[in-house]
């Protein structure tokens, strides 16, 4: 005789070891960022571009067999005509291979793949624009809730039957797929609870604050492939973070030579041009789009600009002048040095810290630069940060915006 | 949507058991455990056990399942069964009626291979259990120990994992330790009138092949302390629950669907019942194109027993067998041309699969041979403790047969051996003929 029993688990006793592994997977994903932050293809990418992003450390590692001629493996051919030297298709012997101990391993794939906005959340999740003070608002919208995507969980009212029935056709499709259904069969196919999905409503913010990013880009001839590289990932970032941040976001771009140029983000990030270089031509530039359509009251204005820090001599004084004015009413304005032939501070152990004016370790070889010129201005409105290569634009990123380690 | 209640649980089970009984099959009482489709799920990724250690392995086994379940991949099992004493096993609330009936007749057959099957014969059921629990509670104290935590606990039992099968082969064999296998072979030294003793140093460590890495570890590691060494030894330890399932899982399946078909056909199932149980019984028993599926061919091979000998010589093979033994007795040409077996392999240089063999005159043995060499442990690698230097270093070699290792999942393994053992490790294996050294 047996014995039967109910069994009512209040405790979902998986719970803490698919949390512990959920964590292994994203701190897998953030420690890859890093890798994928120097991968050019990000750059001017779409938002819905998917990403395969190599996730390392949890993968369970055994001894197992090569994959080679020694290693036979041996299946059932039913009624197929079968002969020797035949070739298989490699996908109809993976498929569903049975999870004895063993054979599991091997063909675990664990790329995680994320869309690029995705890859931004996981990326800025520790950032936070500073000082983004209570303005007037330019955006008001209505109140009460917006359907947005999609959940596992909801209340019954919110049921999205389309998303559900979706799940369930998909899930039965699956099944005959996998032989564990017949197409012909007659037979119910219930709907599951996990097929169920709920539209999910986030509450819309009664007022959201304004701002607008200036990103202005030296694309003079001394900007070099490698230069240009730098500028757009550090560019690049900043963009992913500001749209993921905030939905009512504008964002000018400007690259100038000689003569500024307001362009688009394409062309921002495709324009190659060949002259001199006046910065003050793009802050100027800066200054006219300001007056013309962002009244810094109604407006937090974000200045980023970015070059190799040459700069016609003559031009530095109106520079100068320029920041200072643009500091007045930016919440901030960052001034990004891309110059791969200096050495990083870091490199010789230097303290990371550009914001300490006394820092002046190699700003004495060129008196006469924007770099050093531009040291009475850095508080924590101004920020000045130079960048080498391509890796150093997380730690900078990080600095700029103050998170902690 | 469910059309059972207990009480109809009650009366179908009591049937079986009659009918059970009558077979001359000899089991141990079950515990079911109705549960729903999320606890299934949770049990599952636990391999059954209901108490097991923490891990994050088993969260990402959950997952795993839940992902492939909702993508319809695969459908959930109907029978799980722990070979414990009294057996549990699950029934899943969502289920109907006629499933019950399947898993129920299809439990008692595993029940009765557990209790009868000589894999299984020092297994002390009784006392996997609370053995299980005893680990899990350990574990849960070392975590919440703030001077341990997770990520201390995790490490090692992540090193653990990378070699809980490379353990002995044949279970229920006590392991001795190093002083005890001492004292052994000294006194066989002392009574050795032969001379094989002779040349015998007694000063070696280990004294034979130690195929127990991981209790290896346990007993001479110098560089664990004592929650690390004990952490090692439940990992160890729950290993061998696995050895005998892992060493029968052609034979155990193959006789619970045997049974399950015997038993229901005496319990005249009402149509209702009948008809989607035997369209649930040949999705059981279906072949898989390009796999060998388990229940598949360990059912064919008892239904020929059972042809060819009666069924006492199915009751006599699934009492004296494992899977290796199994199919070399009973998996003959007819049958492997019947099924229509044959072995196939990836070719480097033209970066495809063919097939090598197949179950005609000339190639079935070698089908069978190479089957053989795939099923259950057979599949994992051997790796023994050679020696272990004056210096501490170990010394660990793989019994090569042939097959070559995967090299970048041997090297991580590989780590993971060095981060426990903490002093030197080497490790010989054979590449391509030639010998080498990690």
């Amino acid at each position: 005789m047996s014995t039967f029993r109910e069994h009512k688990s209040i405790v979902d006793r998986s719970a803490a070891d698919r949390v512990r592994h959920k964590k292994k997977i994203e701190k897998a994903i953030k420690e890859s960022i890093k890798d994928v932050i120097a991968d050019e293809s990000i750059i001017g990418q779409n938002g819905k571009k998917k990403i395969r992003i190599p996730v390392k450390g949890i993968k369970e590692y055994r001894f197992v067999y090569g994959n080679n001629e020694k290693n036979q493996r041996v299946g059932a051919a039913g009624k197929h005509n079968i002969r020797r030297g035949q070739k298989i298709n490699q996908k109809r012997v993976q498929k569903g291979h049975s999870a004895g101990p063993g054979n599991e391993d091997g063909e675990e794939k664990y790329d995680v793949e994320i869309t690029l906005e995705e890859l931004a959340e996981y990326l800025f999740a520790d950032l936070e624009l500073p000082e983004l003070e209570k303005k007037r608002f330019r955006y008001l919208s209505a109140d009460g809730l917006r359907q947005k995507g999609y959940r596992l969980e909801g209340i019954r009212p919110r049921l999205s039957k389309k998303e559900t029935l979706k799940r369930k056709i998909r899930r039965k499709k699956k099944a005959i797929a996998a032989g564990i259904r017949d197409s012909d069969s007659n037979e119910r196919f219930p709907f599951h609870k996990d097929d169920l999905k709920y539209h999910y409503m986030k509450p819309k913010p009664k007022k959201s604050t304004a701002a607008v990013v200036f990103f202005l880009m030296d694309v003079s001839g001394s900007m070099t492939t490698e230069k240009k590289y730098i500028a757009r990932s550090y560019f690049f970032l900043l963009y992913q973070f500001l749209r993921h941040k905030y939905d009512k976001i504008e964002v000018v771009f400007v690259s100038h030579t000689v003569h500024a140029k307001r362009v688009t983000e394409d062309e921002f990030f495709k324009r190659i041009s060949v002259g001199g270089t006046m910065m003050s031509s793009a802050l100027e530039t800066e200054i006219e789009v300001i007056s013309k359509e962002y009244h810094p009251d109604s407006w937090n204005i974000y200045t980023f600009y970015a070059g190799d820090g040459e700069n016609w001599a003559d031009d530095n004084e109106k520079t100068i002048n320029l920041l200072n004015a643009l500091k007045d009413n930016n919440q901030m304005v960052v001034y990004a040095e891309i110059n791969e032939r200096r050495t990083h501070p870091e490199e010789e152990g230097a303290v990371l810290d550009w914001t300490n004016p006394s820092f002046v370790a190699w700003e004495n070889e060129n008196p006469e630069s924007i770099w050093t010129l531009c040291v009475p201005l850095v508080d924590n409105r101004f920020k000045r940060v130079l960048l080498t290569k391509a890796a150093q634009i997380w730690p900078v990123f990080k600095k700029i915006f103050g998170a902690k380690e | 949507m469910t059309d059972w209640s207990i009480a109809e649980l009650d009366s179908w089970d009591s049937k079986i058991c009659e009918v059970a009984a009558n077979f001359g099959l000899n089991w141990f009482n079950i515990d079911y455990e109705i549960i729903d489709y999320h606890e299934m799920l949770s049990a599952m990724s636990y391999t059954g056990l209901p108490t097991h250690y923490r891990h994050w392995s088993f969260g990402k086994a959950y997952e795993r399942s839940h992902t492939l379940y909702n993508a319809g991949a695969t459908g959930l099992p109907y029978e799980m069964i722990i070979n414990s004493n009294p057996s549990i096993s699950y029934l899943m609330a969502e289920n109907q009626m006629y499933i019950h009936i399947l898993t129920m007749a299809h439990c008692v057959g595993h029940s009765d291979f557990f209790k009868n099957n000589r894999m299984f014969a020092n297994t002390s059921p009784e006392l996997i259990i609370p053995k299980f629990k005893a680990a899990a509670r350990y574990v849960k104290e070392l975590i919440e120990d703030p001077s341990v935590g997770i990520e201390e606990v995790e490490t090692i039992i992540d090193a653990c994992h990378s070699i809980k099968y490379q353990i002995p082969r044949y279970p229920g064999i006590k392991r001795l330790s190093h002083d005890r296998l001492k004292q052994l072979y000294a006194e066989r030294i002392l009574d050795d009138k032969s001379g094989q003793y002779d040349d015998f140093n007694l000063d070696k460590v280990p004294l034979e092949r130690d195929y127990n890495v991981m209790a290896f570890i346990s007993e001479h590691g110098r560089n664990l302390n004592e929650w690390q060494r004990n952490l090692v030894s439940i990992v160890e330890e729950s290993s061998h629950y696995f050895v005998p399932q892992a060493l029968t899982k052609i034979m155990n399946e193959g006789w619970a669907v045997l049974m399950h078909e015997k038993i229901v056909k005496e319990l005249n199932l009402p149509d209702k019942y009948h008809i989607p149980f035997v369209k649930l019984h040949n999705q059981v028993v279906r072949a898989q194109l390009g796999q060998v599926n388990p229940y598949h061919l360990g059912y064919r091979m008892f239904k020929k027993i059972e042809e060819c000998h009666g069924f006492e010589a199915c009751l006599l093979a699934r009492e004296v067998h494992n899977d290796i033994t199994f199919l070399r007795s009973y998996l003959d040409e007819e049958m492997c041309h019947d099924l229509n077996l044959f072995s196939f392999s990836y070719k480097k240089s033209k970066d495809h699969i063919s097939v090598d063999e197949t179950s005609d005159n000339e190639g079935w043995e070698k089908v069978r041979d190479s089957l053989i060499k795939t099923v259950g442990l057979n599949s994992i690698p051997v790796i023994y403790v050679e020696e272990m230097q004056k210096d501490h270093t170990l010394v660990l070699r793989h019994e090569h047969d042939g097959r070559d290792l995967d090299m970048r999942y041997a090297k991580k393994v590989f780590e993971y051996i060095q981060e426990l053992w903490g002093d030197e490790v080497k490790l010989f294996t054979v590449l391509e003929g030639d010998l080498w050294e990690f």
